[in-house]
């Protein structure tokens, strides 16, 4: 049944071949890129629609994504363990065709692609650019041992971070808000941000300590981020402190990345209020889950480069109250006329001209969205701000509007919202080293017919949508999220207890009767005998 | 005494009940996809049922002869009354009720999760649908492009169209692993996936393509997917030409209505 068929631009390929050998009246020999048919084949059936056929990195896809695909023509490549401004080895191709590249839309290919085929396809890359024609294999460089991440180690490393300016690009908390951020633009002019490196699950290279202190000697080329290499031969920072650096940077992000969870948690405060405010420590403790965000590509006008690729959402309640606390990473508290440029600089690089296209002051925003009550049965609102005939009931927050507030929804672009009068929401937003938190707080029920009303124990249908206002998003181009769950706890029932206590006490009880019974048979079995033998 | 365990009736009985339980637990789910066959894991009520089966069985095998019976119980037995045993006995009247309050405690425990939505993932397709105000009838229908224009153009229009619209969800490599896929719930499909497309008519796909998410049936949860609607976007040509690359980027062949007809027979 599954035939692979060869693309039909392969199947050209022979009369092409055979085309230009008589065109040379066979005298020439064949290119490179002629004579690697299977790499070609490979290129021009995944790659192309992305990367062009010409390896321009100029496909039907290209502007439909910020960074674009890399030019082949080129040979400017990010991955590399070879030194800055070096060409990359077969090996360093070979690992981003593999793993892809995190962070962007190139994925991996280690599964779709055979070896044979992955190897073809690294020598057709290399075909594309003549600064591969020497035929010479660039050496990689040699790296030094990961140290220990010790707490000096750390300490080291937040040093350096500040000495050699990581902070300016990267911001002090390592979101990617640092003063310099408005004004990157990478070697073809295209906005480029700074990476947050809370997340180092989107990092290009990898995220791991080893990889951090690769990207940190060899730089990414073709971006901003230079090699740290020359500040070690110069004598500035030894080679020890850039481990320490790797080390603190790794820091930032998580041990582990986080796993989408479909319900969230509230959990209940018995003994103590609820948080008063955004930056209430007790948030702190609570636990946290990840909603990954995707683009608004399904309305037009759609947007396929959002900045807010997943919120943290905290959530507590007291019976009476609910807080619900969300979190996410921005560049910067739009609307900021230091980012007016990179704004403008985005909007033309996307493609699909859809909406108002207009760079200009655009607030962040947040939407939480619930149905109006809690369904009966499966039926939900359309996850997308519902529909004519099944409304959402919305806490809507923006950045420049001051308290958020109550709206509801009958699909994209209709919500409005609630009047004065049935306003119930409290809010604070707080936009802190580059990261929006905004906390919403209201009774769990409330007398507004107009309202959700919460109920303890019943999972409560939840999605999110988010606007980055200074990517140049407002309206239908934002960032959205499936329906999840919220689910407000009940107060530990006495079974919990009680159950597992009478479950032990009846087999330690049943034990003890076997094992004593066995033990007087024996006794009674060796008495019966003693008076036999009597 | 010093039988090796496997010789002995309680030996054997133990190494049957933990084979049958990995078998059941590991076995069934992870050993056919070594040979290339889908599997899953069985249901922990259902592993549950099959160990009851196995336990009785081997209580009968154990008990079927007096001899062997006797064998099986005496290491028992030793443990409940030789006073040369009071270490391993005391730990075993320890442990066993501790176990047991433990797998209460789990039975018992507050757990959440989401509601289970049962959804229906090949709804039955309309006979007929409403597409850009003319009526389309999708029974026996058949991609019109298969005959129609140069094949090689249409997989080229098909390319654009896929990755300037599809590819975010769906994928480069069309295994439903793009960029924005982890954000939708369900997860967008994998047309490589022996699931999918191979198991539907290509007027099936137009169909699912052309209505998306909100025109699914009420059994497939429409409010919860993703799918655009792209009859509001893409012409039908365009939707006839990803079809085309669905199917030739994939390499599966599209179902035939011979094969639905045939199908349709049996049942």
């Amino acid at each position: 049944m599954r035939a692979r068929a060869s693309s039909p631009r392969a199947a050209m390929i022979p009369g092409f071949v055979f085309a230009a050998a008589m065109a040379c009246a066979g005298s020439a020999p064949l290119t490179a890129q002629e004579e690697n048919a299977l790499g070609r084949d490979v290129y021009d059936r995944w790659c192309a629609s992305c990367h062009g056929y010409e390896g321009l990195g100029d496909g039907y896809a290209a502007e439909y994504m910020l960074p674009r695909p890399r030019d082949f023509t080129q040979a400017l490549y990010q991955i590399r363990t070879t030194p800055s401004g070096q060409l990359p080895t077969d090996d360093d191709i070979m690992r981003v065709i593999n793993e892809g590249m995190p962070g962007t839309t190139m994925p991996g290919w280690e599964e779709e692609l055979s070896l044979e085929e992955r190897l073809a396809l690294v020598d057709y890359l290399k075909s594309l650019s003549r600064f591969f024609a020497t035929g010479e294999a660039p050496e990689p460089m040699t790296f030094s041992s990961p140290t220990r991440a010790t707490e000096e180690a750390l300490a080291d490393g937040r040093e350096v971070y500040e000495l050699i300016e990581c902070n300016r690009c990267h911001g002090a908390d390592g979101r990617g808000d640092g003063t310099s951020s408005p004004t990157l633009v990478d070697d073809t002019g295209m906005p480029i941000y700074s990476v947050d490196l809370t997340e180092n699950w989107y990092f290009n290279g990898g995220g791991t300590v080893e990889d951090i202190y690769r990207r940190l000697r060899t730089g990414l080329d073709g971006t901003p981020m230079p090699s740290f290499t020359d500040l070690i031969d110069a004598g500035v920072i030894t080679d020890e402190q850039l481990w320490n650096l790797s080390h603190y940077v790794r820091s930032f992000a998580p041990e582990d990345p986080p796993g989408i969870t479909e319900v969230i948690r509230a959990g209940l405060v018995e003994d103590a209020p609820l948080p008063q405010g955004v930056d209430d420590p007790m948030w702190e403790s609570a636990e946290a889950f990840y909603i990954p965000m995707g683009g608004q590509i399904i309305q037009s006008p759609r947007w396929f480069v959002p900045q807010v690729a997943g919120l943290w959402v905290r959530a507590l309640h007291d019976g009476g109250e609910l807080a619900v606390h969300v979190s996410w990473s921005d560049h910067s508290e739009s609307p900021d006329t230091a980012w007016a440029d990179f704004q403008a600089r985005v909007l033309s690089a996307v493609g699909p001209d859809e909406g108002d296209m207009e760079p200009g002051p655009r607030p962040d925003g947040l939407y939480v969205q619930f149905p109006m009550e809690i369904p009966e049965g499966m039926d939900k609102p359309y996850f997308l701000l519902g529909d004519p005939l099944e409304p959402v009931y919305l806490w809507h927050w923006e950045s420049t509007a001051g308290a958020a507030h109550e709206a509801d929804a009958r699909g994209l672009g209709t919500t409005a919202p609630q009047g004065d009068a049935s306003q119930s929401l409290a809010s604070e937003a707080a936009f802190s080293a580059g990261r929006w938190a905004v906390m919403f707080r209201r009774a769990l029920e409330t007398e507004d017919p107009g309202d959700l009303q919460f109920r303890v124990g019943e999972p409560v249908p939840v999605g999110f949508a988010a606007w980055d206002g200074d990517n140049g998003e407002s309206g239908s181009r934002g960032s959205i999220s499936s329906w999840h769950y919220i689910f407000l706890q009940e107060p530990t029932p006495a079974t919990v207890v009680v159950a597992p206590l009478i479950a032990t006490l009846l087999t330690a009880g049943l034990g003890v009767l076997l094992v004593a019974r066995a033990q007087r048979r024996v006794r009674e079995g060796a008495e019966g005998a003693d008076e036999g033998n009597a | 005494m010093n039988t090796k365990p496997w010789k002995h009736p309680l030996g054997q009985a133990a190494i049957v009940v933990v084979l049958a339980y990995l078998v059941f637990e590991w076995g069934i789910w992870l050993l056919p996809p070594l040979f290339g066959v889908a599997s899953a894991p069985v249901p922990a009520t259902v592993v549950l049922q099959y160990m009851g089966t196995v336990v009785v069985g081997v209580l009968i095998w154990v008990s079927d002869s007096e001899e062997r019976w006797k064998q099986f119980k005496a290491p028992i037995h030793r443990v409940m009354v030789d006073p040369r045993q009071k270490v391993l006995r005391t730990a075993l009247m320890v442990t066993i009720p501790l176990l047991v309050a433990f797998m209460t405690f789990d039975r018992v425990r507050p757990t959440v999760s989401a509601p289970a939505a049962l959804r229906s993932v090949h709804p039955a397709p309309p006979g007929q649908i409403d597409f850009r105000g003319e009526t389309m009838v999708l029974n026996g229908l058949e991609n019109p492009l298969r005959h129609e224009g140069d094949f090689n153009e249409h997989y080229e229009e098909g390319k654009r169209v896929y990755v300037q619209n599809c590819m975010p969800c769906h994928g480069d490599a069309l295994d439903g692993q793009g960029h924005f896929a982890s954000a939708f719930n369900p997860a967008p499909l994998s047309f490589q996936d022996p699931g999918t497309i191979v198991q539907l008519t290509e007027s099936f796909v137009f169909w699912r393509i052309a209505k998306g998410g909100p025109g699914l049936p009420r059994e497939a949860t429409p409010w919860d997917s993703a799918m655009p609607a792209w009859e509001d976007s893409l012409t039908a040509e365009e939707i006839w030409q990803v079809i085309i690359y669905l199917y030739e980027q994939t390499g599966w062949e599209p179902r035939t209505w011979e094969e639905e007809g045939a199908e349709g027979e049996e049942h």
